[in-house]
């Protein structure tokens, strides 16, 4: 290929019968080039795949260089295939009891390559079923033959849809092989769930969710590439969040009693008055979203609540029961909070290990001083599973990606179940992929547990779901 | 008022100086009981008033501030302070009748005045508490029999006594009870408290004596950590100079050097620090600090005979009586310094960099470590003190020379630790001129030249012998064990 020839889709829109659309793709593959794409399920990997091949109708934007000759191998075109045989079948014209098309007639329709695709036809294992129709084949025994014929059709560009799916061992082994000397002629797009089957030659993701080409990730940015691994498994596994310590249940909370009331609060300063005559009350499992400018005193207001505000003794404010000021010592009000914020993590300079990490959200502590059970242990490692960290645990917390220790703080404040949730601009200072990692877990945890969430941030489209209440600061 | 400590018979002299235990976390299950529901007046709301108070209200305890009435009216620093924090602040008159426990947090210099002025008020039976003795055991002050004396002395800067609360950990405290004073026998539980409540039980607080505080923490600030820095500080400055290192590079070495090379001592001792180093390396520095505690020897003697015989402490309130008049010129000196005026060059130096040509700044720390632990013990301080005021807060004094050079080490430390240093450094730097003339920049700058890295295996075990059997590193591997079951997880 030349440079000319590089394929190029420009802010593309396309609709898949009213059923389905993919917005605003922008995405060059260059020579050279082999890509990966990646996503939850219905995420539009497979739309963005079948675009390729020339699928779905054109909403808006361009499409400029794509080859005419894309074999594509997915399970929509298989089962296409096939409900058009069982059409044939149906077609009742005759009445004769139709066979439906041989397995040999299918691959010679398209073949360009006689003698490939009898070598393929014996490397798959398909000789014995030459003579068979097509639809009478298992799904893995049409599979090799969509295989087969996208091999022999000259391709300009092999699109393959989840090409390992379904397929015996020796198979798979046979067809990973057969790809990798493949690559060295033609280009290649592979739509994958399980990122661990990526095979070597591969040069790029492509990240999709809800219809949008997300990342673009070049295969050889490790870092990049982790997260993108990681933000795929947050989204794509379905773990539980883990339990807390039984051996450390909290004093029990009155159940009349909201978990923060705040009477006239105010934050006054010799010379400037950041908020006065506040009045909030958040009651449990009532999420909340908190807003305002800059200096508008959101953190101020957090820190009245956890305590690390001096100035919370002489305000009104009773929290999870206490009335502040009246002999109460901080540490009885951090065991209901769970908190993380860019300061947090600025203040969290440590290089223990991240397992310690976790367990230090039982102790509300920067760094860990007692020593740590053994069920706590368990359960810190249950935490990073779900993070997508299993078996780092004894990894130094400060050689994490911003992004990553973001990820274990969150985990940290989780970890005991605390009744009260704080994310002050849980966000801040991420790249796109790190938000949408730190905000797929927030997610999580808003929907599967009992803590109340009370997040602070600026985006609008950091939005979570799950939080119907909102305050905004002026 | 005569010296409290020449008042003592020799008897008592020794039994005091004797006095320092480890305490077990076990020992503060009663938490902050002890102070629960008491009123807790602080004077002074500089670095330590202020964040041991924060503290304090954090766990719990009522605390409030009293200000010399012209600090209000002015509303100087320390009244914002106090206020911007949320707490009460009011005159001496107003808050210390109903007190039941006075923190003396003022500077040293004002203790006699201060002391006298609030004793009148206190209530009968109150709880007056100071955090360093050099009022009660140098100056002689009385304190009326009715009322508990303690000392509670947090073993960092202010700023970390509340950073390491707010982490959820503490800093080493000592604690201490004047056995003169303490009528109702409550002067231990309510020291005790007072560690809880600032967070120094989970870091580790040791039992001692005003006397043991006193002798042992003068000298230590003295010696190796204020002045032994200064003074190699200097002196490995100006050698570099001298011999054509860059000035920026030179700079750094030093500024940063310090830190890096006592974070070794921290974790493991003279021993682990000595080890980071390549063998020749290490013999080399064995040497040089052998040579250095030779010709240093009679001045630390000569240190911690001034501070027994409480010669140190009355030089230094007539200085106080002068205006700090020497002070105050020691100090202007100090900031005109080649060193202090070179900034730390945009360089890259690497962790090993800074053993591997620092050679000269491992060994004075070495040499000034085991100096000041040998001269402290024979003069009567048991092990345990000796061993907190010289090897364990080594590197807290060199972190604040890692922030801002000896400007910030010295705005850092207390006057008397300043003036202590001076003396130190002014007699120290003359001692090692000759020691000087020999240095090359294979020990300070560029680190040795390896024709051939091997060495004398005899020679290795007898110096790594030398190290490790020196009684600091036996007493320190002892108390860095203790330590172990409360100290953060690294």
């Amino acid at each position: 290929m030349s440079d000319l020839d590089r394929w190029c889709l420009d802010a593309l829109s396309v609709d898949f019968d009213g059923r389905f659309q993919l917005d605003d793709i922008s995405w060059t593959i260059q020579p050279g080039e082999h890509w990966l794409i990646a996503g939850a399920n219905g995420s539009g990997k497979s739309a963005l795949a079948a675009v390729l091949a020339g699928a779905g109708d054109r909403l808006s934007g361009t499409c400029s260089g794509l080859p005419d000759r894309v074999a594509l191998v997915s399970y929509e075109q298989q089962a296409e295939l096939i409900e058009a045989e069982r059409r044939k079948d149906d077609a009742d014209i005759l009445d004769v009891i139709s066979e439906g098309t041989p397995v040999a007639e299918i691959i010679d329709s398209v073949s360009q390559d006689d003698e490939l695709a009898e070598t393929l036809i014996d490397a798959l294992g398909l000789r014995p079923l030459l003579d068979r129709a097509f639809r009478k084949l298992s799904t893995g025994e049409s599979r090799k033959v969509m295989l087969i014929r996208a091999f022999t059709s000259n391709p300009e560009l092999l699109v393959l849809d989840e090409p390992f799916d379904g397929l015996d061992h020796d198979s798979l082994w046979w067809l990973q092989a057969h790809l990798r000397d493949l690559a060295k002629t033609v280009p290649m797009v592979i739509v994958l769930n399980r990122f661990d089957e990526c095979p070597d030659f591969i040069t790029d993701v492509a990240y999709v969710d809800d219809g949008r080409l997300l990342h673009k990730v070049k295969r050889d940015d490790e870092r990049a590439f982790a997260e993108v691994r990681q933000l795929l498994h947050l989204q794509t596994t379905d773990l539980e969040l883990p339990p807390g310590d039984p051996a450390a249940q909290l004093p029990s909370l009155n159940d009349a009693d909201p978990l923060v009331r705040l009477t006239g609060a105010a934050i006054r300063y010799t010379d400037n008055t950041v908020f006065e005559d506040l009045d909030w009350t958040i009651e449990a499992n009532e999420h909340w979203q908190l807003s305002g400018p800059n200096g508008s005193g959101k953190t101020g207001l957090l820190s009245l609540i956890t305590g690390d505000h001096p100035q919370c003794y002489v305000n009104d404010i009773q929290v999870f029961g206490f009335q502040r000021g009246t002999g109460e010592s901080i540490w009885q009000i951090k065991q209901y909070i769970g908190y993380v914020s860019t300061a947090l993590q600025w203040e969290y300079r440590v290089s223990i290990g991240l397992r310690n990490v976790i367990i230090s959200g039982f102790y509300d502590s920067i760094g860990l001083y007692g020593k740590s059970t053994d069920a706590q242990k368990a359960i810190a490692d249950q935490w990073l599973d779900l993070l997508g960290m299993t078996g780092r645990f004894d990894e130094p917390f400060n050689s994490l990606s911003f992004g990553e220790q973001r990820l274990l703080l969150i985990a940290r404040a989780m970890v005991k179940h605390p009744p009260l949730l704080i994310l002050d601009e849980p966000c801040l200072g991420l790249d796109d992929i790190n938000r949408q990692l730190v905000l797929a877990l927030i997610e999580r945890i808003c929907t599967t547990s009992n803590t109340t969430v009370l997040y602070v941030n600026h985006r609008t489209q950091d939005q979570i779901r799950g939080i119907n209440n909102h305050l905004a600061l002026q | 008022m005569a010296n409290y400590f020449n008042t003592l018979p020799l008897r008592l002299q020794l039994a005091e100086l004797a006095k320092c235990r480890f305490m077990h976390l076990d020992e503060f299950t009663e938490g902050v009981d002890a102070l629960k529901g008491k009123k807790l007046v602080i004077i002074g709301c500089g670095a330590q008033g202020l964040n041991q108070g924060l503290n304090l209200r954090d766990s719990g305890l009522d605390v409030s501030y009293t200000l010399r009435a012209a600090a209000i009216d002015e509303k100087r620093q320390s009244w914002k302070n106090a206020t911007e924090n949320g707490f009460t602040v009011g005159t001496y008159e107003e808050l210390l009748p109903t007190a039941d426990v006075v923190l003396n947090l003022t500077p040293d210099k004002q203790h006699t005045n201060v002391v006298n002025t609030i004793m009148p008020m206190m209530k009968h039976g109150a709880c007056l508490s100071y955090s360093h003795g050099f009022n009660i055991v140098e100056e002689g002050m009385q304190i009326r029999d009715d009322i508990t004396v303690i000392m509670v002395a947090p073993k960092c800067p202010g700023s970390e006594v509340r950073a390491e609360y707010v982490r959820g950990f503490g800093v080493p405290t000592l604690i201490a009870v004047h056995e003169d004073n303490d009528p109702n026998g409550e002067g231990l539980a309510l020291a005790k408290a007072y560690a809880v409540g600032t967070g120094g039980h989970k870091a580790g607080v040791l039992m001692s004596s005003f006397v043991a505080e006193v002798k042992s923490d003068l000298m230590g600030e003295q010696t190796i950590l204020c002045g032994m820095l200064q003074t190699g500080s200097l002196l490995c400055f100006d050698k570099m100079i001298e011999e054509g290192i860059d000035a920026g590079y030179a700079s750094k070495l030093i500024q940063y050097g310090w830190e890096t090379v006592t974070e070794a001592l921290k974790y493991g001792g003279v021993t682990n620090m000595m080890d980071r180093l390549s063998n020749p390396a290490k013999i080399r520095a064995f040497d040089l600090a052998e040579e250095m505690k030779d010709i240093m020897g009679p001045l630390y003697q000569k240190h911690q005979d001034d501070i027994m015989t409480g010669a140190f402490s009355s030089g230094m309130m007539d200085d106080w009586a002068n205006d700090d008049a020497k002070l105050l010129g020691w100090r202007a000196d100090t900031a005109e310094t080649a060193f202090e005026k070179t900034e730390a060059g945009d360089v890259e130096i690497s962790e090993q960099e800074y053993f591997d040509n620092g050679i000269l700044m491992v060994a004075m720390v070495k040499a000034g470590v085991e100096l000041a632990f040998e001269t402290m013990t024979d003069a009567g301080i048991i092990a345990d003190s000796a061993y907190y005021e010289s090897l364990h807060e080594t590197p807290l004094i060199a972190n604040t020379i890692a922030r801002k050079k000896l400007y910030e080490m010295n705005a850092t430390i207390s006057d008397t630790a300043e003036y202590g240093c001076y003396l130190y450094n002014h007699a120290c730097v003359p001692l090692l001129g000759d020691f000087m003339k020999d240095i090359k920049t294979d020990v300070i700058g560029k680190g040795l030249e390896f024709a051939d890295t091997g060495v004398d295996n005899a020679r290795l075990i007898e110096v790594n012998e030398a190290i490790r059997s020196h009684p600091v590193e036996v007493i320190g591997a002892e108390l860095r064990g203790y330590m172990a079951d409360m100290k953060r997880i690294i």
